[in-house]
């Protein structure tokens, strides 16, 4: 039997062993320095609504909102054969807050739809929260499952997931339509691990039109009164300054002098 | 009067410890403006908490003791406290930054129509808001968020946020029932299975932790990584791909999803030094980190960099150890 998924994909900051100067002297972000990839849970929820498609049919709906800036993550969406894509058209995602985004997601999702599943990868940097993913199903008054591992069945208006919890694991039952946050895949054989583009969907699809929605188009008129969180500033965090030796693992003089540096508590 | 409330996480090991840390930022906070400090206990065969929750300083405890709140169930949780929190018109309600809270917290705000910030490091009062910082940008930069306009803020907080503190036995306070209202469609989710270790190690007092990473590719060579551990007299800990192998068990994760470590020693066997790693023992006095790869993060706040694979340098460390 079918079942129809909307994915919500993001681009966002990577943060992974940052060089330079994040903030600029005024207290900005400095994004000069910063790069940007395509959110790797997100890339992870992707995969397991593509193997959904492929094991039991249905639709996979891809959904982002703003504009691309270095990586076009509805179009590496279509490269991967999802059907359909949506691009909400605000100029930046900066400009809103996550309950924001989460409504014009929602409003998305709905007149897309209608979708048996919503997935959404958890929120990872620095962090590991299911901010937005919450927010979209609260938008939607369905419920959410997060830090799912995997979803282990799925049949007519019911499904079970796996997710992890601190020091171990649920196995989850939940009602259709719900929203899943598919949390971090760390192993090299993990199901959830994300398929490549294919070469030919990229030709195919390389000038392909995005389809977008407008605010207006969502019903919603005034963005800014649904702002509830405010992002008050930057600041700095002090870095630890490290005295770091080079120790040779072939010379046992160096690696003596080590333990005995830190017998001595230095 | 004002008043500031906690959520007191309860599992089968009791009160946790994050929780109490979470009370301890809320007193802190409390004294600073003047409010009062509640605590909120949800689950069933919760009743005894109330006592502990106000010895750690609450001055309320608002109870709901139910047995449809044993399994926790987002939804039926979220019902309970929000019929509750609707009432109660909250300045700011801090959760632990858990599976569990970081569940609640969006929920929340998102029927209340609060502000929400998430795996926040600390959060505040200044200048007569409530404001939660979270680090980012690699550990770069602390991101401060408040509420939009006089609405309220629902803040998660990370361990290491404050000291638990000790109990009051002493202290009094009140007990007040929160109604438990529920229909069907609250309950539709339903935990199938649950299985959680029970913590065997408290890596958070180790003095001595010996970690091993991804790097060490095999579970034979965990072995070696626990060798090296008996060997300076100290615990065995882990990051979490290590523990999604299956090598060992969650009790000894360090970092983001794990616990949160300050030991005087740490040695790091095959440990990258990804930030979800990092966030959970940068503050460990002296680094030894063991990498074959020279170009690993984990070198760049290492206090001594052995470039070299673990399999030959820990039998050397072993022998001169011993």
């Amino acid at each position: 039997m079918p079942y129809n998924c909307a994915v919500i994909v993001r681009e966002i900051w990577d943060t992974r062993d940052l060089v330079g100067t994040v903030l600029k002297e005024d207290g900005g972000l400095n994004e000069a320095v910063l790069t940007t990839r395509f959110e790797p849970e997100d890339l992870n929820a992707l995969e397991m609504a593509l193997q959904l498609k492929d094991k039991q049919g249905g639709k996979v709906t891809a959904i982002s909102v703003g504009q691309p800036r270095n990586v076009d993550v509805l179009r590496e969406c279509l490269y991967r054969d999802v059907d359909a894509v949506v691009r909400v058209d605000v100029p930046s995602v900066k400009d809103f807050d996550t309950a924001t985004l989460a409504r014009m997601i929602a409003n998305t999702a709905q007149k897309a739809g209608p979708f048996d599943l919503i997935l959404a990868g958890l929120d990872i940097v620095d962090g590991e929260n299911s901010l937005l993913g919450t927010h979209v199903a609260a938008s939607l008054g369905v419920d959410a499952v997060t830090y799912v591992d995997a979803l282990d069945e799925i049949a007519p208006g019911r499904v079970v997931c796996k997710r992890q919890i601190e020091n171990g694991s649920e196995v989850v039952e939940t009602k259709l339509p719900a929203l899943l946050v598919v949390g971090v895949a760390l192993l090299k054989d993990d199901p959830r691990t994300p398929r490549s583009a294919k070469a030919t969907l990229k030709l195919k699809h390389k000038k392909t039109p995005i389809p977008v929605s407008t605010l207006q188009d969502l019903g919603i008129g005034d963005p800014a009164s649904l702002k509830t969180t405010v992002l008050a500033g930057y600041e700095g965090i002090p870095q630890r300054v490290i005295e770091s030796k080079q120790v040779d693992p072939n010379d046992e003089p160096s690696l003596k002098s080590m333990l005995d540096d830190i017998r001595r508590g230095g | 009067m004002s008043e500031l409330l906690v959520y007191i996480e309860v599992n089968e090991n009791g009160i946790t410890d994050l929780s109490l840390q979470c009370l301890a930022k809320g007193a802190e906070l409390a004294k600073k403006n003047g409010w009062k400090v509640g605590g909120l206990v949800l689950g069933a065969g919760v009743k005894d908490c109330a006592k502990e929750v106000i010895a750690y300083g609450a001055d309320t405890v608002y109870l709901a003791d139910d047995a449809r709140l044993k399994s926790f169930v987002p939804s039926a949780y979220q019902r309970v406290l929000t019929g509750f929190l609707k009432q109660k018109n909250p300045g700011m309600v801090i959760f632990p930054a858990t599976t569990r809270g970081n569940d609640l917290a969006p929920l929340i705000a998102s029927e209340l129509d609060l502000a929400c910030a998430l795996d926040c490091q600390n959060t505040d009062w200044e200048s007569g808001k409530f404001f939660s910082r979270r680090s980012e940008f690699d550990g770069k930069v602390a991101t401060k968020y408040s509420a939009s306009g006089s609405r309220g803020l629902v803040t998660s907080l990370k361990d290491g946020v404050a000291d638990s503190g000790t109990a009051d036995a002493a202290r009094t306070g009140q007990t007040v029932p929160v109604e438990v209202v529920l229909n069907e469609n609250d309950l539709a989710t339903k935990v199938l299975k649950r299985e959680v270790v029970k913590s065997t190690v408290n890596l958070k007092a180790a003095k001595i932790i010996v970690t091993a990473g991804a790097g060490i590719g095999t579970k034979e060579n965990f072995a070696l990584v626990e060798n090296l551990a008996r060997a300076f007299g100290g615990e065995v800990g882990a990051t979490r791909p290590v523990v999604d192998a299956g090598w060992t068990t969650a009790d000894r994760q360090i970092g983001q999803t794990g616990v949160t470590v300050k030991p005087d020693l740490y040695i790091a066997c095959g440990v990258s030094g990804a930030v979800q790693h990092r966030v959970g023992m940068m503050m460990a006095k002296k680094i030894v980190a063991i990498n074959t790869d020279a170009a690993a993060p984990i070198f760049k706040f290492a206090h001594y960099r052995i470039v070299g694979d673990l399999v030959d340098v820990i039998p050397k460390l072993l022998k001169l150890v011993k």
